[in-house]
């Protein structure tokens, strides 16, 4: 007759509220009224949508009126007595409710704090329509060595594979680069730019806040130069000017047109200032420059691995074509958002895993609190069991109590969840992807409300089915000493606290791995010394310096800041280089001089380091044998190079490099293309503490320059306080210079193990909540057992037991619970820790070390928490105990 | 019969439905009340015998398709106690624009 109005669910679902002899009439009036009311909306000028909002909230009212019901016409009223009854209990305990609470909206807190990063980079799905379409293509080694062929693509081979495949709607491509922004309105700096295809924009769905995108005609070869900006970069650069469309600023030195404004937050790849068009590099020569990333949406109906077969068909096509270039430089396709994410999600669910036993040491704890407390109300029970009421009820009444405590624990673990999310974020490293996405929503807050509900459910049924099973009316008689039902109970609890102790132990071993494993990266040597060191790099615009084949102004400049650096008293030693110790840098490949030449394409590669006379002097490398790049080795001079302990052990394992040549084109006009090994040096960790060093070739920076160098200066006292000197040197020099940067290189080293810190800090502190849980749960049953024997202690002493004795035994009685505990969290973590491999570095998973510690401190922290009842038992007065009885 | 309190919110509920306003969200809709006010009032009120509810004819909410609804009026002892709503709020009498009447609304 009629479909039910919207709003009806809800009627329906208060209705289980109400009394069930009026029920049906109390339904009735509802159902007629929104039905009444829907009739009305639809033949009116309503939308349906706002129509069926303002029924859904009419509907609401269905609930105070049926509670106002259930309250007037109940009869049976018990939902409400019993809140009424826990309430009341809440308050007469009020250390015991304080406790319970606050455990509760941490753990549950800290989950959802956890997990709000979780929602955000692993669950949420990419702010892009159709994010499951979007993929990149990677190159990909077809041989393995990935030292050889990275993700990246040449320009001309994305536009081969974007002409030759069928399985894209789009293929795109951009690229990540350095750029030096000048402009009237703002100081010189270096931002992140990124050169990308027209149709990147069109293709991931973004438009501008302000202005358009770029056209197909503005990404062509030789087109004016245009450029869009960041939101932030709008913001904090030029003013936030509304006029801002068709103003010009410069990139690298050359003007460009502001065509466009992105809409906040939009930055990418990665954290992008400004995009300019990549206006197709097809010159043959860019082949070998693989400084693109292809990003595809798939077409309609191919999956991932036909297109997978068809780029690598398309790169085997590509190999056979331009055997210099592509040889072993495969194809294939992976999804974006893995690309962005996968790398942290076994991070991420280890820190969910560790928050989530956690929050089970919490439960238990809270559990064994309650179970405590039960006892103290065995006569309170007793009575009302004598009284009439049923195991059920009596079932009910405690798992009502539970669930009060639950919720007001929960809301205050919205609290923490919201600050903790805060101080996650502001703390996570930047490693992490889509951190700025993170925060509290719908989902966090479902995952919070349903981890209150198994947590009540956890703690309180346990407790629960404890009190209603036939609690003994003996009691009553016995003055509230129930022999039989305590003694299950205190195994009940003991058994407790053994798997308390066995997730504390897991806990800590996992911690305890993480932390001895970011102590030995902490202890790996660098390869230089850090202490009191500048960094910062200069980048000297080719419009006004030159450089590459003309670099003898950029030569220039770097001598000039090296001397007027250099003379300062409060600098102990200066340096520049290309790269600084902590970066990787780029490769290039060579030939040794009187080897038989690899096939082309196969030569080896090692890492390009040009440096200034005394660079291995100020960063502190050891110089192995023979000598520095020297003033001497300038331009027009024989070229000479220092290699790496790595590449030495590479090359030359059983010969001595010094003397021998290594060959490699002449990039440029004027540079060697041959280099005399001159000397060895200890490796430098530039690939991060984690990774060994590659092979690396430090040239002179005079025969081999380019126009971006660092400075490193080492000065006598406080760095920091040296960074406005510095500014005021360089720019005496040049004023246009962007020197915003200067970091020390203490600084870049913490980044560099930043991820392990915070991993660290995480699980260490989970740890130690759970030991002190853990040590609660031990120190609470003892001292319920020894107030519970406190008579038969007394008894034990008046018949000559020494003090010592009963020291002994409560002490032991702590222990051994421990120890039952430790040997079953030993056995769990064996096999938990697995999780832990990819984040450990020099570091077994299985350490004995580790868990040998582990297992000493936690059965030390159980006699700790022992010592305490075991105290209070020794001092039992034998006369007052036996009286008592 | 229990002593009803004479709150705003009870005066105006009653003084709607003596201005024909009779169903309940007609009346939510009258007097700005959310609904989960205006029902729990005219329980009190009906409980209290100052209204008395009956339930439309069926064949009117057959006709159009629809559940029957149930409409409140005021009865002998709730005029006096309107009364007295409008003694002690004089203003809300002027709230509404229906006027007082004894007759119901044909439905």
């Amino acid at each position: 007759m009629h479909d039910s109005p919207p709003g009806s669910v809800i009627v329906a679902a208060c209705a289980t509220i109400v009394p069930p002899d009026r029920r049906a009439e109390w339904q009735a009036e509802w159902l007629g009224e929104l039905a009444y009311a829907w009739s009305v909306r639809r033949r009116g000028h309503d939308t349906p949508v706002s129509a069926r909002v303002a029924l859904w909230l009419r509907a609401l009212g269905a609930a105070p009126d049926a509670v106002w019901f259930r309250r007037h016409h109940g009869g049976d009223s018990m939902l409400s007595q019993d809140l009424r009854y826990a309430l009341r209990t809440l308050v007469r305990w009020p250390g015991f409710s304080a406790v319970v609470i606050l455990t509760l909206a941490l753990g549950i807190g800290a989950n959802a704090a956890i997990f709000s990063i979780v929602n955000a980079v692993l669950l949420r799905p990419l702010p892009y329509p159709s994010p499951e379409r979007l993929v990149f293509v990677f190159g990909t080694p077809t041989d393995g060595d990935s030292a050889k062929v990275g993700r990246g693509s040449s320009y001309p081979d994305f536009a081969d594979i974007r002409t030759r495949s069928r399985s894209f709607t789009q293929l795109a491509a951009f690229s990540v680069r350095q750029t030096t922004v000048t402009g009237k309105q703002f100081e010189p700096g270096i931002v992140s730019g990124a050169p990308v295809t027209a149709n990147l924009f069109p293709m991931l769905a973004v438009s501008p806040l302000l202005g358009r995108t770029f056209s197909a005609e503005e990404d062509r070869p030789g087109a004016p130069p245009v450029v869009i900006v960041s939101n932030e970069f709008w913001q904090q650069r030029l003013g936030t000017n509304p006029n801002v469309i068709g103003s010009s600023i410069s990139l690298n030195g050359t003007p460009a047109t502001i065509v466009g404004v992105m809409r906040p937050r939009f930055t990418f790849p990665g954290a992008t200032a400004v995009w300019y068009p990549a206006g197709e590099p097809t010159d043959p020569r860019m082949r070998g420059q693989h400084s693109f990333t292809i990003l595809g949406r798939l077409a309609p109906g191919v999956t991932m691995p036909t297109a997978d077969r068809e780029v690598a068909g398309i790169a085997k096509q590509l190999e056979t074509e331009y055997p210099s270039d592509n040889a072993k430089r495969g194809a294939r396709v992976q999804s974006m958002t893995e690309a962005i994410v996968g790398n942290v999600r076994p991070q991420l669910f280890v820190l969910l895993g560790a928050v989530a036993l956690v929050l089970l040491i919490v439960c238990v704890n809270v559990a064994n609190l309650f179970l405590a407390r039960a006892t103290a109300r065995t006569r309170e029970v007793a009575v009302r069991t004598a009284l009439g009421a049923g195991s059920r009820r009596l079932a009910r009444q405690f798992l009502t109590e539970s669930f009060v405590v639950t919720t007001i624990g929960s809301v205050l673990a919205l609290v923490v969840a919201y600050w903790g999310s805060k101080l996650l974020v502001s703390k996570a490293p930047t490693s992490i992807p889509r951190a700025s996405e993170i925060g509290i929503d719908v989902n966090v807050l479902l995952f919070l409300l349903g981890l209150a509900v198994v947590t009540a459910l956890i703690f309180g049924v346990l407790p629960a089915l404890q009190m209603s099973r036939g609690m003994p009316i003996a009691s009553l008689r016995e003055g509230g000493r129930g022999a039989r039902g305590g003694l299950a109970r205190r195994g009940l609890r003991q058994a407790l606290v053994v798997s308390e102790v066995a997730l504390a132990v897991v806990l800590v071993v996992g911690a305890s791995l993480l932390v001895k494993s970011f102590w030995k990266m902490e202890r790996v040597d660098p390869g230089f010394v850090p202490d009191r060191m500048l960094v910062v790099q200069i980048q000297l615009p080719q419009s006004r310096y030159g450089g590459y084949a003309d670099g003898d102004r950029v030569r220039a400049f770097y001598a000039d800041v090296y001397r007027r650096v250099a003379a300062r008293p409060e600098v102990q030693s200066v340096a520049v280089a290309m790269q600084h110790p902590l970066a990787p840098g780029w490769t290039s490949s060579f030939t040794i001089d009187g080897r038989e030449p690899p096939p082309s394409g196969q030569e080896p590669e090692s890492s390009i380091r040009p440096v200034m006379p005394g660079y291995f002097r100020a960063v502190g490398a050891k110089l192995l044998r023979g000598r520095e790049i020297q003033e001497s080795d300038g331009v027009g001079k024989p070229g000479v190079v220092v290699i790496n302990e790595a590449f030495a052990r590479l090359h030359f394992p059983n010969e001595d490099p010094i003397g021998r040549r290594i060959l490699r084109g002449s990039w440029w006009k004027g540079m060697p293309a041959s280099y005399e090994i001159v000397g060895v040096v200890a490796d430098e960790r530039f690939n991060g503490p984690r990774a060994p060093a590659d092979p690396a070739t430090y040239f002179s920076l005079a025969q081999f320059t380019f126009n971006d160098n660092w400075l490193l200066v080492r000065t006598k006292t406080d760095a920091k306080a040296f960074v406005s000197t510095l500014r005021r040197i360089v720019w005496s020099m040049d004023r246009d210079l962007p020197l915003e940067n200067v970091q020390t290189m203490n600084e870049l080293l913490g980044d560099s193990v930043a991820d392990s810190r915070f991993n660290t800090a995480l699980l260490s502190l989970f740890a130690v909540v759970a030991l002190l849980l853990a040590a609660i749960g031990i120190y609470g049953v003892l001292a319920y057992t020894v107030a519970q024997r406190t008579s038969e202690i007394g008894i034990r002493m008046a018949l000559g037991a020494q003090r010592s004795s009963v020291l002994r035994l409560v002490v032991g009685n702590g222990v051994t619970l421990a120890i039952i505990g430790v040997a079953i969290g030993a056995a769990v973590a064996l096999v938990a820790t697995r999780s832990l491999e990819k984040l450990v570095f020099g570091v077994s998973t299985t350490d004995p070390g580790v868990f040998a510690f582990v297992a000493l401190a936690l059965t030390a922290v159980a006699a700790t928490a022992a010592a305490i009842p075991a105290l209070r038992a020794s001092r039992v007065d034998p006369i007052e105990a036996l009286r008592s009885e | 019969m229990r002593p009803t309190r004479l709150t705003l919110p009870t005066a105006m509920v009653l003084m709607a439905v003596s201005r024909n306003y009779r169903y309940g969200f007609d009346i939510s809709d009258a007097t700005g009340l959310p609904s989960g006010t205006v029902y729990p009032v005219l329980r009190r009120l009906e409980e209290a015998g100052l209204l008395r509810s009956r339930w439309e004819a069926v064949e009117t909410a057959r006709s159009e398709q629809r559940p029957p609804r149930r409409y409140y009026t005021v009865t002998g002892s709730g005029t006096q106690a309107v009364r007295d709503a409008i003694d002690r709020y004089p203003t809300l009498d002027r709230a509404f624009d229906r006027p007082s009447s004894p007759e119901p609304r044909p439905a």
